[in-house]
């Protein structure tokens, strides 16, 4: 009888051990960590302004997933994200920064300045004062303006291209390993981006320092960059000019004898048809601030270089009309 | 059972002494020792049981020349054969009852304190009627308690040679003639000898001798 | 030996009013150096740890240790300010990491901190709840400041005025609680967690109103010329940074040169350390880089000094009750010469008797230093947790 021993104690150690097993956590039990963690290898980025966002896609490939999370139909100027959102950004292995104040919404937020990339730190001397906002004074601290550096610095290639450098360089520095992959990124970015450089430069001199309108202060880097003769207005392309607003025009028409003007958007028929009368025709020279279904940035910045150049082929007679 | 032969004894001022040129007491027999205060009852007692030694002479108890041997073998003696009953009881204030009847046993390392002992001492304050204080600190018992619970001290390790100084003396009359008879039946129980100092004479008929002291008292030889 | 220690035993048994004096007074001398040098040193590992943490420490020039108790603990006076241009010159070093610090103000008792995210991480935070601050206005906070304040995320903390009679206008600010870290057992716990901009929005440095150009803030407009537009005091100045208002605050001035208590520099390595200590030591440079170790490890050594001569006091005292303790018993002893006298005239020899006095003198001792042993243990086991919570509160 005793021989049973071993052999109950043998059945009882099985038993106990199945049960052990069964108790282990399977596959579909692991922690929901553990998969993400694969998707978790691509860095993310966190973009300030759509170009930005645009550079490191084109640069990062899908070894980065970037991110620009301005919802839908809001100005990326006036935008300031939640404190869900700024959240979004910490968690961020990088933010990309537009420099020079653009995304005021930054000064208020709390984000580690390791992971902050200011793309425009290679040309700070070249940045332009941006001509908008209101002076106040009020307390002891005196006279103060809400204003700092001119945005934008994308519309012009070169610019975008050193952003776009600084773009390779972060991510180079966050993930070595895949520096290579950057690289030629980059360097498939930047030969578009001088493309669009050549485009420009050629129409700007064939332009040949014909005056010109932009409907809107936000094109000083690429005024600058090529040159151009050229003055800016404060018109909204969905909004019809006020009277007044076409008084102080015919002045300005008067002593700058432009012949186009630039506007961010498609303007009203009826802005466009005054325009005409007056000899000024309307053409649509996207910034490419946010994000559009009509295209990418390279797209966009593509369409404004084909209407640039068609500047030349359309001038008409600037008395033509009078 | 108790010899004293040519015993001098000087106290150590007032150049009195006592001279005993022959005492003896047989065994089973009790005595009475009287004299006025001061006349030297207790030191014959002290004599008797070697706590004081005398200037000359040999004083023999239960056939041993008690003040011939040295102090160990001395105390070894008397918690061997003696039971003593001080005239001020000198119960220990911070033990019990028990553990004061029980203290020959817990300071000689000769003596074992086993079950025996104790049923003997329960046995002991039935007897003197102490049983129901047993647990009792000694500082909390009446007069008559103390000097029952010295009794059973006394008694405990069932000695050859009872001595007590004044066992009744703060006693009132029913409990003196209690004491003297648990004295007188444990003596007679194991033929013990008995000799108790008293002054009170109302007691000494019970007694087979009486010895008065005063017949020791001597000039002190000057020298 | 067993009827030796009954009877010593209750001897102290029944006077047990001495013997627990007696007790008491040995285990208090013996305790009372053990125990100060188990909580001193515990507490100096504490302090240690804290200063060993953190590597290195830029301020203004002043006292290293106030710079190093503001900075590290939260405590002493506020020292002179350094400019935020020093967290850009450590940045571009590129020898260290930079992690700003704003102690200067308090919610209630709590010190309201201004720091960037990277202090948490650097600390080893861990958030109990919530999330970190995101925004100016928002607050995370320490363990015990959550519970002395009462509040969890989403409640608010004001915070408090630099002084009863601050005529500045350094007004209090409501602030958001997103987050509660985890108790860490380090001064951290007590701390209002901000943005450092959050804390120079309390400094009034930055500030959020009504927009002056808007038609409701006519009344207070002075003069306007052209974008110039100069308001009274009347204009409406925010207590509270809203997801409404936040838009409307801003910063006034070079930003490089707002104000900080210190700057924690955490060396990229030991040679990039020695470099960055270096450039601090030209004459002309108005902010001293210490190592909060070295200045804790002085502190300490002063302790540690003055120490040894109080455990050299309380020996003196410990001889002085031993003394104190000796007559007791000489004079008990006199008190017991009847009773020592019916042991030896019943049998006991007087060497049994000098062993019971022993005893009694073995037991009390040995009580007395079991009680301090207890003691020190406790003192041990639980003294750091009171340290902590005396370093922290």
């Amino acid at each position: 009888m005793s021989g049973w021993g071993p052999i109950v104690a043998a059945i009882a150690g099985l038993v106990g051990l199945a049960f052990a097993l069964a108790c282990e956590p399977g596959e579909a039990e692991r922690p929901p960590g553990t998969e993400a963690s694969a998707r978790d290898e691509r860095l993310r980025v966190f973009a300030v302004a759509y170009p930005l966002q645009y550079f490191a896609e084109r640069i990062g490939g899908d070894a980065v997933d970037v991110r620009f999370p301005i919802p839908t139909g809001i100005d990326p100027a006036e935008w300031s994200p939640s404190a869900e959102v700024v959240a979004e950004y910490q968690a961020a292995d990088l933010v990309l920064l537009n420099g020079g104040g653009y995304a005021q919404w930054l000064e208020r937020a709390s984000l580690s300045r390791r992971r902050l990339v200011d793309t425009s730190v290679g040309f700070r001397k070249r940045q332009l004062r941006d001509s908008g906002g209101v002076q106040h004074a009020h307390g002891p601290e005196g006279e103060h303006a809400h204003a700092g550096v001119a945005p934008m610095t994308w519309l012009d290639p070169e610019l975008a291209i050193a952003q776009a450098r600084a773009v390779a360089d972060a991510l180079i520095t966050v993930r070595p390993s895949a520096a290579v992959h950057f690289e030629s990124g980059f360097a498939a970015l930047e030969r578009d981006l001088r493309g669009l450089e050549r485009r420009f430069a050629v129409a700007a001199q064939e332009l040949g320092g014909a005056p010109l309108f932009f409907s809107h202060p936000v094109y000083p880097y690429f005024i600058r960059a090529y040159d151009l003769n050229a003055r800016s207005l404060h018109w909204e392309p969905q909004e019809v000019p006020t009277e007044a607003m076409w008084a102080e025009f015919r002045d300005a028409l008067a002593e700058h004898p432009a012949r186009w003007m630039l506007w961010e958007a498609a303007p009203e028929s009826a802005s466009k048809a005054l325009l005409e009368r007056l000899g000024v025709r309307s053409h649509v020279f996207d910034p490419c601030a946010r994000p559009s279904e009509s295209g990418d940035y390279l797209d966009r910045m593509r369409r404004n270089a084909e209407e640039f150049e068609s500047l030349e082929v359309n001038r008409p007679p600037p008395s033509s009309v009078e | 059972m108790v010899q004293l032969c040519e015993v001098e004894f000087r106290y150590p001022v007032g150049g009195f002494a006592l001279r005993i040129p022959m005492l003896e007491v047989a065994r089973g027999e009790s005595v009475a020792v009287i004299g006025p205060s001061g006349s030297g009852k207790t030191t014959l007692l002290q004599l008797i049981a070697g706590i004081s030694l005398p200037a000359s002479g040999t004083v023999t108890t239960n056939g041993t020349p008690v003040n011939l041997l040295d102090d160990a073998a001395r105390r070894e003696f008397r918690i061997r054969n003696l039971g003593l009953v001080f005239q001020e009881f000198e119960l220990l204030e911070y033990l019990s009852v028990l553990d004061n009847v029980l203290l020959p046993y817990r300071i000689h390392p000769g003596l074992t304190l086993d079950s025996d002992v104790r049923s003997r001492a329960l046995a002991l304050a039935e007897c003197v009627g102490v049983s129901n204080k047993l647990d009792r600190k000694a500082r909390k018992l009446s007069q008559g308690e103390k000097q029952r619970a010295a009794v059973c001290r006394a008694l405990i390790a069932e000695p050859k040679l009872l001595l007590a100084d004044e066992p009744t003396g703060n006693l009132d009359p029913d409990n003196k003639q209690r004491v003297l008879d648990i004295l007188f039946e444990q003596a007679s129980d194991s033929h013990s000898t008995l000799i108790v100092v008293t002054h009170d004479r109302d007691l000494l008929d019970r007694f087979a001798r009486v010895i008065d002291v005063k017949e020791f008292h001597a000039e002190r030889v000057k020298s | 030996m067993t009827d030796v220690l009954f009877l010593a035993w209750r001897y102290l048994a029944h006077y047990r009013v001495k013997t627990v004096i007696l007790v008491a007074s040995i285990a208090l001398i013996v305790f009372l150096p053990v125990g100060l040098n188990v909580l001193v040193g515990q507490s100096a590992e504490q302090l240690t740890a804290r200063a060993e943490a953190t590597p290195l420490l830029v301020g203004a020039m002043g006292s290293p240790l106030e710079l190093v108790l503001s900075s590290l603990y939260f405590e002493s006076d506020v020292p002179d300010a350094i400019a935020w241009a020093e967290v850009e010159a450590i940045e571009d070093s590129g020898l260290a990491q930079p992690i700003p610090l704003d102690a200067r103000f308090r919610a209630r008792t709590h010190p309201i901190v201004g720091t960037s995210l990277e202090y948490f991480d650097f600390r080893g935070l861990r958030l109990a709840e919530g999330r970190r601050m995101a925004v100016v206005g928002e607050c995370v906070l320490g363990a015990r400041a959550a519970a002395d304040l009462a509040v969890g995320a989403g409640d608010t903390v004001l915070s408090s005025p630099e002084s009863l009679f601050d005529l500045a206008g350094v007004y209090p600010l409501r602030m958001r609680v997103v987050g509660v870290f985890a108790a860490s057992h380090t001064p951290d716990d007590q701390v209002v967690f901000v943005d450092v901009k959050t804390s120079w929005i309390i400094q009034g440095l930055g500030h959020g109103h009504q927009d002056l150009a808007a038609a409701g803030a006519a009344a207070a407009v002075l003069k306007q010329e052209g974008d110039l537009i100069t308001a009274n005091a009347s204009v409406v100045q925010y207590n509270e940074i809203t997801p409404e208002n936040i838009d409307s605050f801003h910063f006034h001035g070079d930003l490089s040169e707002y104000p900080l208590t210190g700057v924690i520099a955490v060396p990229h390595d030991d040679k990039s350390g020695v470099l960055l200590m270096g450039r601090f030591e030209r004459p002309e440079v108005a902010t001293q880089i210490v190592r909060p170790a070295t200045v804790m490890t002085e502190l300490l050594d002063t302790i540690f000094t003055v120490r040894a001569y109080v455990v050299a006091a309380i020996g003196f005292a410990g001889a002085g009750t031993l003394a104190t303790a000796a007559l007791v018993f000489l004079l008990s002893l006199r008190l017991r010469e009847r009773e020592i006298e019916t042991i030896v005239k019943i049998g006991g020899s007087p060497a049994r008797v000098a062993a019971i006095l022993v005893s009694e003198i073995v037991v009390v001792l040995v009580l007395g230093a079991a009680f301090a042993g207890v003691l020190a243990v406790l003192a041990s086991r639980y003294g750091s947790e009171a340290i902590r919570m005396w370093i922290t509160s």
